[in-house]
């Protein structure tokens, strides 16, 4: 290809695929200017990806709670009378339905571990910290990011507290925990 | 039920990348090995089972039709299983299961995975795309969004572990990690031969606490495939048929926080505990000669000691101590290298460890061959915190 086109293939895929061009031209110059043998590997750039329009179903509520309200909200069983969180409409083990209850916003840790390497989505934030946490009135454990000044204050039994971020979204994200001593 | 024989085998090998194929290429490879092996052609086969992961990988949903297609078998039933890590082990037992019922003679089960397609642009290297990923199996509502990779999951369940009994330390699972890259130096088609020293390990970079660089499985790219047979055909195929004695598996609680504990997976335990019982081993520490652990990181492997019943629940530590697992020692642990040594081709990984364990029992293993092999365990593990568990029990004829 000569230097139209390939530019034109730069900005082809850099808007089909979402790969800034500089990206590209590092990876696919010498391709396109024909260093590699017509029989060698050909690779390029692609992209799977789907739009949604998601409905959180029967938890809706929830999200909804966290966004307007700042709050969290248990699932408790008619039955048996545990409170799940996250939150299910109906009790797996009892399968009866459960009903909204108000949770305070603290617990403890219950596992954690600190990340130094991860995906491509979370990169920069690294190094930060994956736990279970148990909130009180509940009787499960939920995955989160506990934010806190020194990671090596955090552990096992460490009591944290539900922050809310400023800007919120209906995600699970609009909340996060901090220990309670640091605050 | 009928009994069902591994007739026939094959496996390409397990490397970061098959620039050169595609995955229904790199299928074609392995099944067309595993059907030279046996014997046979593909009229022969009656039915396929497909073990593929991950669709983000291969770039393509529904990608078993693309492989039947490839690999002649038009018209033929089959179907593609996925349970994460432990889809290999799962296609196994479906496919033991297509033939004990009587419901077909000779079956096809073909793993395989091509995960380095994906690629970050920005950092110029596949693993945090990968991970992007593998990251579309958590819990998409509330775990996905915190960023939780298979790595974390998995460390802090052997946090958890340490703990409570004080071990695996990070010593012993350094120590995990040199065996299983030493015994890849002597396996043809491992990803990761190396000599290692424990320092080596202790002092690779961090990639989640407490795992280094080295206590973690790297992706692959690859194909295994076996052929399994019915107990008339196998007789006519094969002098060396390879039994397959014992099927179990258990699928746990996905969301943690309906399971009692972290420490112990208990879905290994019941997978575990099942195939013993169907094989009739009371005491496998005594009746097993070998065993494939899914070592994806050390710490787990040492924590399937336990949930296979090598040892008292607690113990895990001591049997890499006490070199019971080392290739001279009383029950070896992946021989091949492992997840660790030899790679980690998801879909592929439980074939490859019960090629493996099959290539001890007909003898076939050469330089890292085990003397008196006799009866071997496979243990297949996937999902979050060990959603699923398949073990296998394979034995020779005589």
């Amino acid at each position: 290809m000569n230097r139209a086109e390939r530019e034109k293939w730069y900005e082809y895929h850099s808007g089909k695929e979402g790969i800034p061009v500089e990206y590209l031209k590092r990876d696919f110059e010498d391709e396109l200017s024909g260093k590699n043998a017509m029989d060698d590997p050909l690779e390029i750039p692609d992209k799977m990806d789907v739009i949604y329009k998601y409905s959180y179903g029967q938890q809706s509520r929830f999200f909804r709670e966290l966004r307007e309200n700042k709050k969290i909200y248990g699932a408790k069983c008619n039955q048996c009378s545990k409170v799940y969180c996250p939150p299910r409409a109906t009790c797996s083990f009892c399968y009866e339905p459960t009903e909204w209850v108000p949770l305070e916003g603290t617990g403890i840790i219950t596992a954690c571990t600190v990340q130094y390497f991860t995906t491509s989505a979370f990169i920069k934030k690294l190094p930060f910290i994956c736990a279970y946490i148990k909130l009180d009135g509940t009787n499960f454990i939920m995955m989160t990011n506990i934010e806190a000044k020194d990671v090596s204050q955090i552990d096992v039994g460490t009591r944290v507290k539900a922050h809310f971020r400023e800007e919120r979204h209906g995600a699970i994200t609009d909340v996060y925990f901090k220990p309670i001593e640091q605050e | 039920m009928r009994k069902v024989a591994i007739v026939g085998m094959g496996t390409t090998k397990f490397k970061a990348r098959w620039l050169d194929k595609t995955y229904y290429e790199l299928a074609f490879d392995a099944g067309k090995m595993a059907m030279e092996d046996a014997g046979i052609n593909r009229k022969q086969i009656d039915c396929a089972v497909y073990g593929i992961y991950n669709d983000f990988f291969q770039r393509q949903y529904q990608p078993d039709a693309f492989v039947h297609d490839y690999l002649g078998l038009g018209l033929k039933p089959m179907v593609r299983v996925n349970s994460g890590g432990a889809t290999g082990g799962s296609a196994l037992r479906i496919g033991y299961a297509e033939v004990a019922s009587g419901l077909y003679d000779i079956c096809l089960v073909l793993g395989v995975e091509k995960c380095n397609d994906c690629y970050n642009y920005e950092v110029q290297t596949t693993t945090p795309e990968v991970l992007r990923a593998i990251l579309y199996t958590a819990d998409m509502t509330y775990d996905n969004p915190a960023g939780r990779t298979a790595a974390s999951g998995f460390a802090l369940a052997v946090i958890a572990h340490m703990k409570k009994y004080g071990n695996p330390t990070e010593e012993q699972m350094a120590k995990v990690s040199v065996k299983n890259h030493m015994n890849a130096t002597k396996n043809p088609i491992a990803q990761s031969p190396k000599i290692l020293t424990i320092e080596d390990v202790l002092n690779s970079r961090k990639i989640v606490e407490p795992f280094k660089f080295y206590d973690n499985c790297l992706y692959t790219e690859g194909s295994s495939a076996v052929i399994l047979a019915s107990e008339a055909v196998a007789r006519e195929l094969t002098d060396k048929p390879v039994w397959i004695t014992g099927v179990g598996a258990s699928a746990d609680y996905v969301m943690p926080g309906n399971r009692p504990n972290i420490y112990t997976f208990e879905s290994s335990r019941q997978a575990a505990k099942r195939a013993y019982q169907m094989a009739g081993i009371k005491d496998p520490i005594k009746e097993l000669d070998l065993a494939e652990l899914h070592d994806a990181f050390t710490g787990t492997e040492i924590m399937a000691y336990e949930d296979c019943f090598f040892c008292e629940e607690g113990q895990g530590g001591s049997l890499i101590d006490n070199e019971t697992v080392m290739p001279y020692g009383k029950l070896p642990v992946n021989l091949s290298g492992g997840l660790i040594g030899c790679g980690h081709a998801v879909g592929a990984t439980g074939i490859m460890q019960t090629y493996e364990v099959a290539l001890h029992l007909r003898d076939e293993a050469g330089e890292r061959q085990l003397k008196n092999a006799r009866r071997g365990l496979v243990q297949s593990i996937g999902g979050t915190l060990c959603t699923w568990t398949v073990c296998l029990v394979l034995e020779r004829e005589d």
